[in-house]
């Protein structure tokens, strides 16, 4: 029996004010599934994201996440890129986890000891408890993305959005996100996930997206991620790509 | 020790000190909540942008109804620049243009108001600068009324509202809207506006929202502290101020502007706690410029 579907979108195209910034998206996404986006930078990745999330007008198509136009309340949780945020901003990764818990706790509740928990638990997840206490600023990019994904976690979403996760990241911090996203997968969660990283597509996703302004093609990893196909994406920058890389010039991610 | 805190405690025997001492405290409870949601959304224009807005209610409602009509006015004014202002900065192509635009414009009309009765010069310069000192009951009782309702709208989102300065795209994925919440904030702010603005003036309300907020986060990055630390600042500072201007005029014949001695104030307590901020840093940064190989940053309590 096929997993539960968590996202389809048909025929979905999405504008910035009047400008339109991508069209003609078709794809769908399972529970437990992951589905990477890949294109160069401005080709629609984050747009993508943001539009699924409602917060940027679709002019045509349709967007259903859980069987729902729009999204479930604490059904989605998205991890933005590190540099949206105010590196200066007084705040502690352990509340940063704190706020994944804020729609379960409604307007008026403070946190009690079960959101404590998932808070720790989501921690521990993404290997980061030692660092609950730290001021967010002064954590490493890695480790501010990690901090993300567990904010993400401790609201125990079902379709989880992330834009670019693996920009700039050490070894180690990969390692531990991609650790994560697979327990994620494995508990039934559908992860829908924008990046450079080709390595990564391979090691977390199922399928593929490629956008460039639109969909180029969307299908089986291994099907979609042809030469042809990349270079078709990538065409105003060229690739070069082997069995394992996919070298982008002027990207760090490869 | 007595001659030093004596008048800090006797002036305020007198009833007028009281009722504006009294006014002051609740506004100073408000403000430094609010300030520092202000602080942490770098929301310091905008908040300019509602002084001046608000302006025209207050000048329309003492023109149409006395003192008793300010208030109204006032609070007409600002749930309207309120929404005004949530729309603008969710729509418009250029935020701030539009904002110093409109709002401009609005306090253009405020004195156009004014400008109309016979004694325009005084009625402006209470309207602007404020009147402390001649506040009545009805008035404490019409601000602390405001104060709760800003008090109850902020308290009630607060969470929200730090989730919103932080990472507003997160937000409106977690199922909020972030737009309720700044018109919810903006109507906070508007209403800590109209509160001030019969204590210490129209052009001084600024400072009272700015300032503590910003002396706040001088002091701690502690999330929940900001707020706490805040109003006690901005309660300090009232106090001492309205205790000075008492002095100054009973002691030695000087007559200060209340509103205004205590915007002074606070913005002497914002130096001194920056000059404290600047020396602790210098302190610490012979240890802190070469960091030890594998040295963990710095924890902060919550």
């Amino acid at each position: 029996m096929p997993a539960a579907l968590a996202l389809r979108v048909a025929g979905a195209s999405f504008a910035y004010a009047q400008t339109p910034a991508l069209t003609g998206i078709d794809f769908d996404l399972h529970a437990g599934e992951a589905v990477a986006l890949i294109g160069p930078n401005g080709s629609g990745k984050s747009t993508l994201l943001k539009g699924i999330l409602g917060l940027i007008h679709r002019t045509a198509g349709t967007v259903e996440v859980l069987g729902h136009a729009t999204a479930p309340a604490g059904t989605v949780g998205y991890v933005p890129q590190t540099d949206e945020l105010d590196p200066e901003f007084p705040v502690s990764l352990e509340q940063v986890v704190m706020m994944g818990r804020y729609r379960a706790l409604g307007w008026l509740r403070l946190p009690g000891k079960k959101d404590r928990q998932a808070v720790a638990a989501a921690l521990d997840t993404v290997g980061l408890s030692n660092l609950a206490k730290t001021r967010f600023g002064e954590l490493s990019g890695g480790q501010q993305q990690r901090g993300l994904l567990a904010r993400a976690v401790a609201a125990g979403p079902r379709l989880l959005l992330l834009d670019e996760p693996f920009n700039g990241l050490d070894q180690s911090n990969r390692d531990a996100l991609v650790g994560t996203v697979e327990r994620l997968k494995a508990d039934g969660v559908a992860v829908l996930v924008s990046t450079h990283d080709l390595e990564l597509a391979r090691a977390v996703c199922e399928r593929v997206l490629l956008l460039n302004g639109s969909q180029v093609a969307f299908g089986a990893r291994e099907s979609v991620l042809t030469l042809e196909n990349v270079q078709r994406t990538f065409h105003e920058v060229g690739v070069e790509m082997d069995q394992h890389t996919l070298v982008i010039p002027g990207h760090e991610g490869h | 020790m007595a001659e030093f805190f004596g008048p800090l405690v006797s002036a305020f025997a007198l009833p007028f000190m009281a009722r504006a001492l009294v006014v002051l405290l609740a506004l100073s409870l408000v403000a430094g909540i609010v300030g520092v949601l202000v602080n942490l959304r770098s929301l310091e224009f905008i908040s300019d942008g509602l002084t001046h807005s608000v302006f025209p209610g207050i000048a329309i409602g003492f023109v149409w109804g006395g003192r008793e009509g300010l208030f109204v006015g006032a609070m007409v004014a600002a749930i309207l620049a309120a929404i005004v202002l949530t729309l603008i900065t969710r729509r418009a192509v250029s935020g701030d243009a539009a904002i110093a635009i409109v709002f401009t414009a609005m306090f253009s009309i405020g004195i156009l108001v004014v400008s109309r009765q016979t004694n325009y010069a005084g009625q402006l310069e209470q309207l602007l600068f404020g009147r402390l000192l001649t506040v009545t009951t009805a008035e404490v009782a019409q601000t602390l009324t405001i104060c709760a309702i800003a008090l109850l709208l902020v308290g009630l989102t607060l969470k929200q509202q730090v989730f919103r300065a932080f990472d507003r795209t997160a937000l409106a994925a977690a199922g909020y809207r972030p737009l309720l919440l700044d018109l919810v904030l903006n109507i906070a702010i508007a209403l800590v506006v109209v509160a001030a603005s019969s204590a210490v003036g129209n052009l001084l309300v600024l400072a009272v929202l700015i300032v503590p907020g910003a002396v706040a986060r001088l002091i701690t990055v502690r999330l929940w502290l900001l707020f706490p630390l805040a109003a006690v600042f901005a309660a300090l500072c009232a106090w001492v101020g309205l205790a000075v201007g008492y002095e100054a005029s009973v002691t030695a014949g000087i007559d200060l502007p209340s509103g205004a001695t205590v915007v002074l104030v606070l913005v002497a307590g914002y130096l001194l706690v920056l000059v404290g901020r600047l020396a602790v840093d210098r302190m610490r940064r012979p240890a802190s410029a070469v960091p030890a190989a594998g040295a963990q940053p710095e924890t902060v309590a919550t």
